[in-house]
């Protein structure tokens, strides 16, 4: 058997894998679409904020929550948090009380 | 046409064949170039999964979410706040929230604590999320003690355990009665965590914002768009540790494409050379030389991706996972809907392919166009 | 230039395959270390026949061969290529004359690809790929189909007896059977003319003789061969239909060909 047969077969079983991967993503997509409602649900009936995502201290399990310097939540020489504070840049918070 | 072809796969054959005479040091080159891959294109179906997630979940999250801040940290905020507020045009409901952290010494994990009557928990009963009954080793039924602020434990019966599906929103949670939060905590009457607020109109929602700050100078209302763009820069790309891994990544691939740019080997020189004496011009021997540039690179790209859309997808980016926990014990068991963006591995491909493939060519340039005479004088 | 027979050359006799008209290659041309390699040099080599360049190391030899071999241009002076065969050149037909002066670098290179087979000093061979492969490698860039290519290769090697060796590497033969494998190369794309630079230069004289029965092979089949020897084994043989002598890059013992 040729080299170049052998070598455009397997890159034409990778693409195909890839296609196949691109087809099960949208596939995913319908399934995923009751399962992401039950939880929208869920988010709203108990009015959650936040992915649980970190769960490491407490100012990082709620970001969208959290003070503008997370570093300053517990006391000035409290360091940033790792990983997650590396991870998450702080919330953007547009108003202030004046 | 087919001599075309014909010629072109000929060509290919003779890079395959010059490929596999260097068996270990392409074999190794192909790993790495599959593993930098592999992180990269990890990373970006991670983080664009975890995004359109946050963004059709939390489409569920309330309008607005009124804190209130004493010496410039968050504290209860007084439920009499309420009726002002609700009393703002605009404004169709106003609810207390009532929820907290509880810190669990004997395994370590951080519990998010919430009080709502919604499902109806019995007295001194929780509704407890997967990844909580997972840590504690819990089902329906059994018991889960919590300590209140005296240090006394108090004993609570778990009535249902949240769906796995529900992980991403709720591996923490645990649900309870309000009377019973307000007990455990020995909460301040009159006093709630924060306010939530339901805006009839979604257009109007930095307007009332804007005026319950002016009313209530202590507080500080938060509105669902900021909630979600947190999450829009979730693994932020240009930050921290992202940065960190994609430095290595790009890094060790400039070393790869350096060593093979700066360093054309006698032997690969002398090949050249006698490729041209017997009849190959330096078209073809430059196609040869970047046939072998893209063989590598383009096995590499496709195996480096296929392999990081199952790693996310179908193992949970469990490679991920010591990246990401650091210190937390409860670590939620990531069931993504796949998100697949052609725009982003375009970028990819153009930056790997390519400049690996220029890598290789331009190196063999030189010696592509030694006159073919001189391999009769060496 | 002699003939070995001794007579007169004549010439409706012998068809001519490459002539060279005032040829001179110089380098470094109009710096202070130009060297002429050939000097307004003139002759004609014979179809079928075998002939051989005679001179010591410096007479230009190997410059000559370059020329002829269309792998490198005369700076000045014309070449001339009668009826060098099959699809040299597009739209050219078998019996027509080029000149190759003037053509563009790619039909050099095709005409070079098509009409000649080379036969190194130093035999050129490609290391760590087989012998196959190695014979195989001047038809690659032609288009042609692999398949038709291998089995000529493989017919290639039973001539030369060497077809037991077709899956080794070259560095597992011997000078002799390396020899062989070049020379089987040389022929793959059933070229008009084979060009030898110095092939005996390593070999013993017993290999020395066997390559010269092979040349007398080659020309049995009608191809013409050009050698550039100062071994006596070779341009003393009685195969040798015609010497060119040369000597600081000009003709010895003779002037242009009337």
């Amino acid at each position: 058997m040729r080299n170049s047969t052998l070598f455009l077969t397997l890159i034409c079983c990778q693409l195909l894998i890839c296609a196949s991967f691109v087809l099960h993503a949208r596939v995913s997509r319908a399934s995923a679409g009751a399962r992401l409602a039950s939880n929208r649900e869920l988010v709203r009936r108990l009015e959650l904020t936040d992915l649980c995502l970190f769960t490491e201290a407490r100012y990082t399990r709620h970001p969208a929550m959290a003070d503008r310097h997370a570093a300053f939540q517990d006391h000035p020489m409290a360091l940033e948090h790792f990983p997650s504070g590396s991870l998450v840049t702080p919330p953007d918070f547009r108003r202030e009380a004046p | 046409m087919n001599r075309c072809i014909e010629r072109h796969r000929n060509i290919l054959d003779f890079a395959l064949s010059s490929l596999l005479r260097r068996k270990g040091k392409n074999l190794s080159l192909l790993s790495v170039y599959t593993l930098i891959v592999f992180i990269i294109a990890s990373i970006v179906f991670f983080t664009q999964a975890l995004k359109r997630e946050a963004a059709l979940v939390l489409d569920g999250a309330p309008d607005l979410v009124v804190q209130r801040m004493v010496a410039g940290r968050h504290d209860p905020i007084p439920i009499a706040y309420r009726e002002r507020i609700a009393a703002i045009r605009g404004v169709s409901e106003v609810r207390p929230r009532f929820w907290g952290y509880y810190y669990e010494a004997v395994t370590g994990a951080n519990f998010t604590l919430v009080a709502s009557n919604d499902g109806q928990p019995s007295v001194k009963s929780v509704f407890i999320g997967s990844g909580v009954a997972r840590n504690s080793s819990l089902t329906e039924g059994d018991f889960l003690p919590l300590r209140d602020v005296k240090g006394t434990p108090v004993l609570f019966t778990v009535g249902k355990v949240f769906p796995s599906a529900s992980e991403l929103v709720a591996a923490d949670l645990i649900q309870m009665r309000e009377d019973d939060f307000r007990t455990l905590f020995d909460f301040p009457t009159g006093r709630a965590t924060d306010l939530t607020v339901s805006i009839r109109n979604k257009g109007e929602v930095k307007t009332i914002a804007a005026k319950i700050a002016q009313q209530f100078p202590d507080t500080r209302p938060i509105l669902k768009s900021e909630m979600l763009r947190t999450y829009d820069s979730v693994f932020d790309w240009r930050g921290g540790m992202v940065i960190v891994i994609l430095s290595v990544a790009v890094l060790s691939f400039i070393i790869f494409a350096w060593d093979k740019a700066t360093g054309l080997s006698a032997e690969e020189r002398k090949e050249i050379g006698i490729l041209k004496s017997i009849g190959w011009e330096t078209g073809d021997v430059l196609r040869m030389k970047s046939f072998e540039g893209v063989v590598i690179s383009l096995t590499a790209y496709l195996a480096g991706v296929s392999l990081a859309y199952a790693h996310v997808f179908f193992f949970s980016a469990s490679l991920f996972e010591h990246t990401l926990k650091g210190w937390s014990v409860l670590y939620p068991q990531f069931r993504l809907a796949p998100v697949v963006d052609p725009y982003l591995f375009c970028v990819l491909f153009f930056l790997t392919v390519g400049p690996y493939i220029v890598a290789t060519i331009v190196p063999s340039w030189l010696a592509a166009t030694v006159d073919p005479d001189a391999a009769m004088r060496s | 230039m002699a003939r070995r027979d001794g007579g007169p050359r004549r010439r409706h006799e012998v068809l001519t395959v490459i002539e060279l008209i005032e040829v001179s290659k110089f380098f470094n041309a109009g710096k202070a270390n130009q060297f002429i390699a050939v000097d307004g040099l003139s002759c004609a080599i014979g179809r079928g026949e075998v002939t051989i360049l005679k001179g010591p190391s410096g007479s230009g030899k190997t410059t000559l061969l370059t020329l002829i071999g269309c792998m490198a241009r005369p700076t000045s002076g014309r070449i001339l290529l009668h009826g060098i065969g099959k699809e040299c050149l597009a739209g050219c037909a078998v019996g027509d004359t080029v000149e190759i002066t003037s053509l563009p670098e790619r039909f050099l290179t095709s005409i070079r690809r098509s009409a000649f087979g080379f036969i190194f000093q130093h035999f050129n061979l490609v290391r760590g790929i087989t012998v196959l492969e190695n014979v195989m490698l001047p038809a690659y860039p032609t288009g042609e189909s692999l398949h038709e290519v291998r089995r000529r290769a493989l017919d290639l090697l039973e001539t030369f007896s060497i077809s037991r060796h077709a899956g080794a590497r070259i560095e597992q033969l011997s000078g002799g059977e390396m020899q062989r494998v070049a020379i089987a190369r040389a022929l793959i794309n059933d070229p008009v003319m084979i060009i030898a630079d110095e092939p005996t230069a390593h070999l013993d004289s017993k290999l020395s003789i066997e390559f010269m029965e092979i040349v007398a092979g080659l020309k049995t089949a009608g191809k013409s061969v050009l050698i550039a020897s100062h071994d006596p084994i070779v341009y003393d043989a009685a195969l040798a239909d015609a010497v060119i002598e040369m000597r600081d890059g000009r003709l010895v013992g003779g002037g242009t060909r009337p």
